[in-house]
């Protein structure tokens, strides 16, 4: 017999007290900041108009969005929507500083993004309905990689020296679609919505063709910064699932045979990282972004050049792969070292709402979307900065992107999902009532023990 | 549901790694930010590789031996100047390691921890670095040299500021030449052209080692000063003989040090042993890593302790006379002369004076340590030796008495063609507290070779 999903509260563990009534100066103060980042961009000489209407709608469009929040979800606590607001005011302020186009494009990803974090709240305000679509969104996403691999092959992706850049990407009707974007989002929707069918044999094998086919496809794409964060995510997944060591030790193991088998019949992928930890032996080529990084972050000191008078602009990928040490020149390294703990403080908040969910699945998501956040952004920041291998993923929230920043407001949706069980907004829109559940008899040998009335927990 | 819950802490395994990584990238920033900030793919400070906007470097005088004007490199007008400050000051494409090009590149850059750049960028240039040396006086070393290959230094031993210091072969940087392999090469017109052969020389010492020989000799040999050497021109070791360069008959130690005589050092090197020999060249700073202002000096060598292979006779006697597998750094030599000359204390050479922000704050440079420290009973009987062998050897003619000159000169045996020329010493006057070395490569006897170029330097400071 499946187990209800929409159990309530576990006894004897409190709600957690959000943090309320902080998010208005915690966005007091984005705005202030934002007022003196975007500030001096429309003071120069020869502002376009775009550029002026792009900033001056968007600090009254958070407002707006954040107000909606309040009053629609009527959630008290913001302070994760507030820091995303303020990675995505950083990541627009550099895009101005490059082009008004870029801005204004930039603006509206974010815009969209919240739309979509909307929709995902919507989609997955009832388990139920999350378990109906999960099929689907798996087959569309799996569909969605194959689409980017044939286009790829097609563009003549067999060239083994080929960057993954080129390909990975889909452009329709002028808009260009990064599928491994989107596949995040459902890579974790489908995972946490199938393990918390409670591990059904058929559930879970569909769910590893699942990951193995979304996995496989981005190794085709050869997009191995995606490759790393899917599988990182899959094995978070795995440990909020069973956390069965022998088969995290075998699944890794395998995953690290493949790795070695990949790179001895194929070495050209290892050349690609071997500038890694030798980057100034490599400054004219392989190591150049890092190294660029690295020498112009410094450059920058503790609070910047100024936006708009760094060099490291001129490199390759600075507003996207490269945007820490942007961020780390114009801005300086203290706003730059905020930003990575903007993700452990949404991390924190995920962590802080997980012991308190309305069911496993919104704990599973929630983390695992954090997880995914914490992962990117350090494959960004450690790869940027030849701490870790540069693979060349976004930094969420800020990175130039349409498609990034859509999936990070939906990663997001995951963490605000699982955090806005509060007794006191019960009857809050997008929050289905759960149905009354019969008691399930106890099991010998299943997971779920009953405790009182209709709550169950394992 | 609880073993979920109680699995939400595994976000932790991720966010102690992350935060781990924060820390060591602020470490990284933190120890290695100016040394980043100040590479030469900068475009801030270098356009295509050439300095644009660092500050100036300077000699002691002011003279502008590096700057930037609009961009661009501004350089002295003497081609002579250029060259013999090639090494102190660097070349533009840094290849020269311990120039100051290089060397001081993250002062030069302007940068510092809290602004990175931002006042270089501001005020348009980086921190002028005000060096030690007088150009001028280097200029007249390097005509000294005249086209011969080798170094000359000369430094205060009262603080360690370097006043000299020219390593030749040396080339004009403003309009490098295209070297040419052969030149490059062994013997070649340019050999070793990039290296500051005063920082990073490695010489057979010859007899200016018999400073270490001599000290040593001092402090274990209790009748060293009424004892009495004979000379037949060669001495047997029972394994071999050490020749000397002449057969200077009875005579005493202080008689021996004036004329250099090798059988008097091996007889001595060969009472005090291999032991006793090493702890005094370590202590004079052989087998020792030596620093002038960061830059790591070469290590000079003293045979190595083996147990299972100790110095033979004749190897123990060839080496207390500077011979065999002993090599010597000139900066150390300097050094240990100016331990001499100043009561035991060796200080460390310092090749700057100070640095001046790009917003015009100066900040002087740190005084240098004490890498080199003797007994100073032993300091004033070496000093006196010393001083004996310039009034009695190499000048017979007393015309440089107003220097009161102490040294010792070196004619070094190598292999592959004429002795190198060494002369070590100082002035021991209060007003002229310096002290000089000059290695000639294959220059041949460092009296007639190496000792009149101290000589010169010394009157020029006069």
């Amino acid at each position: 017999m499946p187990r209800p999903l929409a159990a309530v509260r576990m006894p004897g563990n409190p709600p957690a007290a959000p943090v309320r009534g902080i998010w208005p100066l915690a966005m007091v103060l984005v705005t202030a900041f934002q007022a003196f980042t975007f500030g001096p961009l429309l003071l120069k000489e020869h502002v376009p108009d775009l550029l002026y209407i792009t900033f001056l709608c968007y600090i009254p469009a958070e407002w707006l969005f954040l107000t909606l929040v309040r009053v629609i979800m009527r959630q008290k606590d913001l302070l994760a929507e507030c820091l995303a607001l303020w990675l995505c005011g950083i990541g627009l302020a550099v895009c101005g500083s490059i082009s008004a186009e870029y801005a204004w494009k930039q603006a509206v990803a974010v815009a969209l993004g919240m739309m979509v974090y909307a929709g995902m709240l919507w989609l997955i305000a009832d388990p139920e309905r999350a378990m109906t679509v999960r099929p689907y969104v798996a087959f569309a996403t799996m569909l969605l990689l194959a689409l980017n691999l044939g286009i790829g092959l097609l563009k003549g992706m067999k060239n083994d020296n080929a960057s993954s850049d080129q390909y990975n990407w889909i452009v329709l009707g002028g808009v260009s679609i990064q599928p491994s974007e989107i596949a995040k989002v459902a890579f974790i929707f489908v995972g946490a919505a199938t393990l918390d069918r409670l591990q059904k044999a058929p559930s879970i094998t569909r769910y590893m063709i699942f990951a193995l086919g979304c996995i496989g496809t981005l190794v085709l794409l050869k997009d191995f910064g995606s490759v790393l964060l899917f599988f990182c995510v899959f094995l978070f997944l795995s440990v909020l699932r069973a956390a069965d060591m022998r088969v995290l030790t075998l699944v890794t193991a395998a995953a690290v045979l493949g790795a070695a088998a990949v790179i001895y019949y194929r070495p050209y992928i290892a050349n690609r990282f071997a500038a890694y930890r030798h980057v100034w032996e490599y400054k004219y080529d392989l190591g150049m972004q890092q190294a660029r990084v690295l020498m112009y972050s410094s450059s920058g000191g503790l609070f910047g050049l100024g936006l708009g008078n760094g060099k490291l602009r001129g490199t390759y990928a600075a507003s996207t792969d490269l945007v820490f040490g942007t961020i780390a020149e114009e801005l300086g390294l203290v706003v730059a070292f905020l930003i990575p703990l903007c993700y452990i403080a949404i991390a924190g908040y995920a962590i802080r709402a997980a012991r308190t969910p309305r069911s496993s699945f919104y704990s599973i998501a929630a983390i695992s979307a954090a997880g995914l956040l914490l992962i990117q952004a350090a494959l960004n920041v450690f790869g940027a900065t030849d701490l870790l291998p540069f693979t060349g993923v976004t930094l969420p929230f800020v990175s130039r992107g349409g498609t990034s920043i859509l999936s990070v407001w939906g990663l997001l949706a995951f963490v605000r999902a699982c955090a806005r069980d509060d007794p006191h907004i019960k009857d809050a829109p997008f929050i289905r009532k759960s149905k009354p559940t019969p008691p399930t008899p106890p099991q010998t040998t299943g997971e779920f023990v009953p405790v009182v009335g209709d709550v169950y927990f394992s | 549901m609880r073993r979920i819950t109680a699995r939400t802490l595994c976000l932790l395994v991720l966010i102690v790694p992350f935060l781990a990584g924060l820390g060591i990238l602020v470490v990284q920033f933190t120890v290695h930010g100016g040394k980043w900030a100040a590479d030469r793919t900068n475009q801030h400070i270098y356009t295509k590789g050439q300095p644009s906007a660092t500050g100036a470097i300077l000699d002691r005088n002011g003279v502008a031996l590096r700057s930037t004007k609009n961009g661009k490199m501004v350089w002295p007008s003497s081609s002579d100047l250029r060259r013999a400050t090639l090494h102190a000051a660097g070349d533009v494409d840094g290849i020269i390691g311990t120039g100051a090009q290089h060397a001081f590149a993250d002062t030069l850059s302007g940068y510092n921890r809290i602004q990175g750049l931002f006042s270089t960028i501001k005020y348009g240039r980086g921190s002028n670095v005000t060096l030690s040396i007088d150009a001028e006086l280097c200029k007249s070393a390097y005509r000294a040299l005249n086209g011969r290959k080798g170094t000359v230094g000369v430094y205060n031993y009262k603080t360690g500021e370097v006043l000299c210091m020219v390593s030749a072969p040396a080339f004009d940087p403003k309009n490098k030449p295209a070297f040419t392999e052969k030149q490059l090469a062994k013997g070649g017109a340019y050999e070793a052209v990039y290296l500051n052969r005063f920082l990073n020389g490695l010489y057979t010492p010859g007899s200016v080692f018999k400073v270490v020989t001599g000290a040593a000799a001092i402090e274990n040999i209790p009748d060293l000063g009424s004892r009495t050497f004979h000379c037949e021109g060669k001495f047997a070791t029972g394994e071999g003989w050490v020749t000397c360069s002449g057969k200077h008959g009875d005579l005493s130690f202080e008689e021996g040090f004036n004329v250099s005589c090798n059988v008097v050092f091996a007889t001595l090197a060969l009472e005090l042993g291999e032991e006793t020999l090493r702890t005094y060249a370590q202590d004079m700073g052989f087998n020792k890593t030596l620093h002038a202002d960061g830059i790591v000096l070469a290590t000079s060598k003293f045979p190595k302790k083996d147990p299972e292979k100790p110095l033979s006779r004749i190897e123990l006697g060839w080496t207390g006379i500077g011979q065999g597998t002993v090599l010597a750094n000139p900066a150390q030599m300097l050094t240990l002369m100016g331990a001499i000359a100043n009561n035991g204390n060796g200080i460390a050479p310092r090749l700057t004076l100070s640095t001046e922000t790009p917003s015009g704050l100066v900040i002087p440079s740190l005084l240098s340590a004490t890498p080199i420290k003797i007994r100073i009973d032993t300091a004033a009987q070496l000093k006196t030796y010393l001083h004996s062998n310039v009034l009695n050897y190499y000048d017979k003619s007393g015309t440089n008495r107003d220097l009161g000159l102490c040294g010792k000169t070196g004619t070094a045996e190598v292999e592959d063609g004429k002795p190198h020329a060494w002369f070590v010493g100082f002035s021991q006057n209060l007003a002229t507290p310096y002290a000089v070395v000059v290695t000639v490569e294959h220059g041949g006897s460092g009296k007639d070779n190496a000792y009149p170029i101290a000589v010169k330097m010394l009157r020029e400071l006069k």
